[in-house]
């Protein structure tokens, strides 16, 4: 029993304790800077084993609610979660975690002193982000929302000396507390209609409508609607994603993959556990919000995304068309959470893939990455130019790579519950959305005549770039293993 | 023994080889490459062989279940129309590959994107689950991307993209229609989705579902084919593709389409290809006048060949749509012989494109003088192209008149004047470019055809005349199962095949029926 109470914390322990090693390794011993990529890589895998054994022990039948102090209040509330859905996550943000410290591994190398505290920053933002994977509790979720998000304005910001950059941060920070505010006053509201603050357990918001019926429903769909602007806002979702191509572009390439892939990994998760997990019973009000959402940001992504001459700009807005996409699993409600789990765990390692490309192409601390610096990248660096291609064409939904999988399996979902017009929206927009993608790949195969210089990406970001590639391909291929997977990856 | 897994490893297990082949030996990967692609044509050869002719059922058949729940499977077999396809494709790639030795940059990886993208044809013909048949539908794109997209000619990028952006548009419907049909299924069958092409033809879809779920197939397919309007794609793919790429496009790319109508549009929407049959026949001839008018005032030779494509494709979906046996059997016939006679021609433009680089029919004249060989080969194809009596393009075409008259007697006869237009555009380009005193200094230099070339284009030669003379062996494979997609239109629908339209004593077995004692192997 000991064991089983340090285990639904570890992953937030171990990289806790990851941050505060790398914070006092740089305060004893300034000029060994080598040693904080190794102690940040270390915590996030033995976060993602601590995953792992989380998903073993639910898996085996453990698992379950763990309460702060129990008995000590009148209203219990329970505070952390273990199941399959919160242990999945501390999987994928393990792993995204490790991958994208080496993708941001140039950078770290090129800031000196001061990427300790990127790194320290880095490993607190993911434990925030698996909070709100791992908690039942909406103002813990809120909590872990605003770790990781201050982490990230932060990060946004983090090379000085670039206006871009503080402008990008700035933005973030002003928009992004903005959808905080947002999202904590839904939590209140909801609070107010229900008299609960946590999902499961006794009195909690499930307890409330099972054995309520909701006559006069106007703060509860207020909560709820402020609760998803919110989420919306993190996850980019259209017309909340004003912020994702300036922030984007502004903030260091080697810095935006983590940025990029965790927050959707755990808004997405922070969706399927508030509103899958204890509003399921309220999806006839939610459902049709989702799809229209979805809807917009499909279109606006990939419009907008059409008529980028930045990659990075482009990615932002492709990351809007695929939150639209990921969107169409979570209106299925519980049936559509394996689909959301196997979209978003490997389009996240796309992301921290296309990143680590860009940062090797166009330097890890640029706040630009021109169409033109990829031009005849194929010649240049053939490893490089082709793992981008396979990224691309994983992102733009090619069959035998990831992207296809998560997007059949979210569509199959959407399509189960009746939402065909989404579905043929999806499949459209996908489409349209293949024309910049292979902008991108014909880019990279184009230019003979440029004799620009070899790029020699360094050891860690061809790692990174590498189990990028090797996840779309791989669960492209033979997805049979992560579907299996993602079937246990559900809500208490 | 799976056979056809084995067939579909094959180009890919050669794609590896290649692909890891020293560096320091470029002169291996072309005689490599040709070697690995010859292994499908192998097995191909063993499924003729061992094909029991006169059976309508699915053969070698291959059954295992990846998924329950969204209910996808490695699900296979062939029957006498994808037979033909099969084989046709693993006998075009050894050729285009063999036709591509003026490839010098690049080369390991243009072969590798060859073999890579005959599995994925050799996929969708063999695919009876449909999420498989659309992963491989789509997967296709990829590779003749890549060709056109590098190694094309001028207007490479533009025409590669808009040949993707074209395809995929269709493909987003069919996408939808199998996301669709895949849900409806699940429901009857209790998963929540089911993709096998056999649960589904247990349901009699309601009629409104039926003609969007039609609609939906039969858009992604006619941009496949193409069909007038959604032809200009082609032109540009076509021209701009290098060699071979062009010859796999128009030998067996555009096959894709046609083969997508007959498995999928018919057999599960047999209602809506009643309703539908008679204007989509419309917009075939359409495309036989109208791909056949512009092919004569071409005055660039490849884009001749690639609108006479969309004439020919015009009379098989004529003969498609015509639902009388002649006319199915007509159309699969066409659908080999367009693929012969069409790669023929593109393979002997590529020839002498390699020696003059430019395809203008104005710049030739007199290039039978120096080239003689290659004048008589080329007037053989286009005889064959345009149908004449004892080559393989009239009995598809004949065929195919004679089934669609039976049905639409004014759209066969308006059909027919394809086949005196491509006897004028086709002679007419011979006369051009081969006849006539020789204006241009260079053509009188150059060399009639080498070993190597007339090594490629023997076994098509052979092909054209042995299946024009004698077709029987070919027609009777193929009758069977497009006798049964007839039987099964008439049980679920009112529509009667006109009177000599179907041969009433044979004895067809209902469709989609798996034949067990060929090559089967099931599993889970």
């Amino acid at each position: 029993m000991e064991n089983a109470a340090f285990l639904p914390v570890a992953f937030e322990v171990i990289l806790l304790l990851g941050a505060l090693a790398v914070l006092m390794v740089a305060v004893i011993a300034d000029r060994n800077r080598k040693v904080w990529g190794p102690i940040a890589g270390i915590a996030f895998l033995l976060g993602a084993g601590a995953g792992v054994l989380q998903w073993r022990e639910v898996l085996a039948g453990g698992g379950g609610l763990f309460y702060s102090a129990q008995g000590a209040t009148i209203f219990e509330s329970p505070m952390v979660v273990l199941d399959g859905f919160s242990a999945f996550a501390a999987i994928v943000l393990g792993l995204v975690g490790f991958t994208a410290m080496l993708g941001s591994w140039d950078l770290v190398t090129r800031i000196g002193k001061r990427s300790a505290e990127f790194v320290a920053l880095s490993l607190l933002a993911v434990a925030g982000l698996h909070m709100m994977a791992s908690s039942p509790n909406l103002v813990v979720i809120f909590i872990g929302l605003e770790t990781a998000s201050i982490s990230f304005y932060i990060l946004a910001g983090f090379v000085r000396d670039d206006t871009n950059a503080e402008e990008s941060s700035l933005k973030y920070f002003l928009l992004g507390s903005l959808a905080s505010a947002l999202f904590l006053y839904g939590v209140a509201l909801t609070f107010a209609a229900t008299g609960s603050l946590t999902i499961y357990g006794a009195n909690s918001i499930r307890d409330f409508f099972s054995n309520t019926v909701v006559t006069q429903p106007g703060i509860l769909l207020v909560g709820m609607a402020l609760m998803l602007i919110g989420l919306f806002f993190k996850i980019s979702a259209a017309p909340f994603h004003q912020w994702a191509p300036d922030v984007y572009q502004g903030a260091p390439s080697a810095a935006v993959g983590l940025m990029a892939a965790g927050v959707k990994v755990a808004g997405f998760a922070a969706l399927g556990r508030i509103f899958v997990g204890g509003l399921i019973s309220q999806i006839d009000s939610w459902g049709p919000i989702i799809a229209v959402i979805a809807a917009i940001s499909m279109i606006v992504g990939t419009t907008m995304a059409l008529v980028q001459t930045d990659l990075k700009r482009m990615m932002a807005y492709s990351g809007v068309a695929h939150s639209g996409y990921l969107l169409t699993a979570i209106i299925a409600g519980a049936d559509g959470l394996p689909a959301m789990w196997f979209y978003v765990g490997t389009y996240a390692f796309m992301i921290v893939g296309t990143f680590a490309v860009i940062s090797a192409v166009s330097g890890p601390g640029s706040t630009a990455a021109p169409m033109e610096d990829f031009r005849g990248l194929a010649r240049r660096s053939p490893e490089m130019g082709w793992l981008l291609a396979i990224l691309m064409f994983g992102m733009s939904g090619m069959p035998f790579f990831a992207g296809f999988v998560g997007k059949i399996l979210a569509f199959v979902a959407a399509g189960s519950v009746g939402y065909i017009w989404l579905v043929v929206l999806a499949t459209l927009t996908t489409v349209i959305g293949l024309a910049f993608y292979l902008r991108v790949v014909a880019n990279v195969f184009a230019g003979d005549e440029d004799a620009e210089d070899d790029i020699e990406p360094s050891l860690p970001t061809r790692f990174a770039v590498v189990i990028g590639a090797t996840v779309t391909v791989a669960f492209g291929i033979v997805p049979w293993i992560l579907i299996d997977v993602v079937r246990d990856a559900l809500p208490l | 023994m799976p056979v056809l897994t084995i067939l579909l490893a094959l180009p890919l297990v050669g794609a590896i080889i290649v692909a890891f082949l020293p560096k320091r030996r470029p002169e291996l990967v072309y005689p490599i490459a040709v070697a690995v692609s010859i292994m499908p044509l192998v097995v191909a050869g063993y499924l003729l062989w061992n094909f029991a002719a006169g059976d309508a059922s699915f053969q070698f058949a291959e059954n295992v279940s990846l998924n329950e729940t969204i209910g996808f499977g490695w699900r296979m077999a062939v029957d006498g129309i994808s037979l033909f396809m099969v084989v046709l494709t693993a006998l075009l790639f050894p050729i285009s590959i063999a036709a591509s030795r003026s490839v010098t940059e690049k080369v390991k990886t243009y072969m590798v994107l060859m073999l890579i993208l005959e599995t994925g044809v050799l996929g969708v013909f063999l695919a009876l689950d449909l999420l498989l048949f659309f992963a491989f539908f789509e997967i296709v794109l990829i590779p003749m991307y890549m060709l056109i997209a590098m190694w094309g000619s001028e207007n490479r990028s533009y025409a590669s993209m808009k040949f993707v952006l074209f395809t995929a548009a269709g493909s987003a419907f069919l996408l939808a229609s199998i996301i669709a049909l895949g849900v409806i299924t699940g429901d009857r069958v209790g998963t929540l989705a089911s993709f096998d092409f056999r649960d589904m033809l247990g349901i009699e879809f309601t009629g409104a579902t039926q003609t969007w779920l039609f609609l939906g197939f039969a858009v992604a397919f006619a941009i496949k084919v193409p069909l007038f309007p959604f032809h200009t794609w082609l032109p540009d793919a076509h021209t701009e593709a290098p060699t071979a790429g062009s010859v796999i496009l128009a030998g067996v790319l555009l096959k894709m389409g046609t083969y997508g109508l007959l498995r999928f549009n018919l057999t599960l929407f047999p209602k809506a290809t009643v309703d539908f049959g008679f204007w989509i026949a419309v917009i075939g001839v359409i495309g036989i006048v109208y791909g056949a008018a512009v092919a004569i005032v071409q005055p660039d030779i490849k884009r001749l060949v690639a609108y006479s494509s969309v004439s020919h494709m015009g009379f098989i979906v004529l003969g498609i749509f015509a639902l009388t046996s002649q006319g199915l059997q007509g159309s699969v016939f066409q659908m080999i012989s367009h693929g012969l006679t069409t790669g023929a021609l593109f393979l002997l433009i590529g020839m002498v494109y390699d020696r003059t680089h430019t395809r203008k029919i104005a710049d030739y004249g007199g290039l039978a003088k120096s080239m003689p060989v290659y004048a008589g080969i080329f007037l053989f194809s286009a005889f064959a192209a345009a149908g004449l009596p004892g080559l393989s393009g009239f009995i598809g075409e004949f065929t195919i008149l004679v089934g669609s008259y039976l049905s639409f007697p004014v759209l066969a006869i308006v059909g027919a004047s394809g086949v005196i237009l491509a006897a004028i555009y086709l002679l007419w380009a011979y006369e051009r470019v081969f006849t006539g005193p020789t204006t241009n200094p260079k053509i009188e230099a150059l060399r009639d055809l080498n070993f190597r070339e007339l090594a490629i284009m023997v076994p098509l030669v052979a092909l054209i005349l042995a299946i024009g003379v004698y077709p029987k062996p070919v027609l009777e494979r193929i009758e069977p199962s497009v006798e049964a997609i007839l039987v099964r239109i008439e049980a679920v629908t009112e529509y009667q095949v006109p009177e000599f339209g179907r041969q009433d004593d044979a004895v067809v077995p209902q469709y989609g029926e798996i034949d067990p004692g060929v090559g089967q192997r099931s599993e889970g």
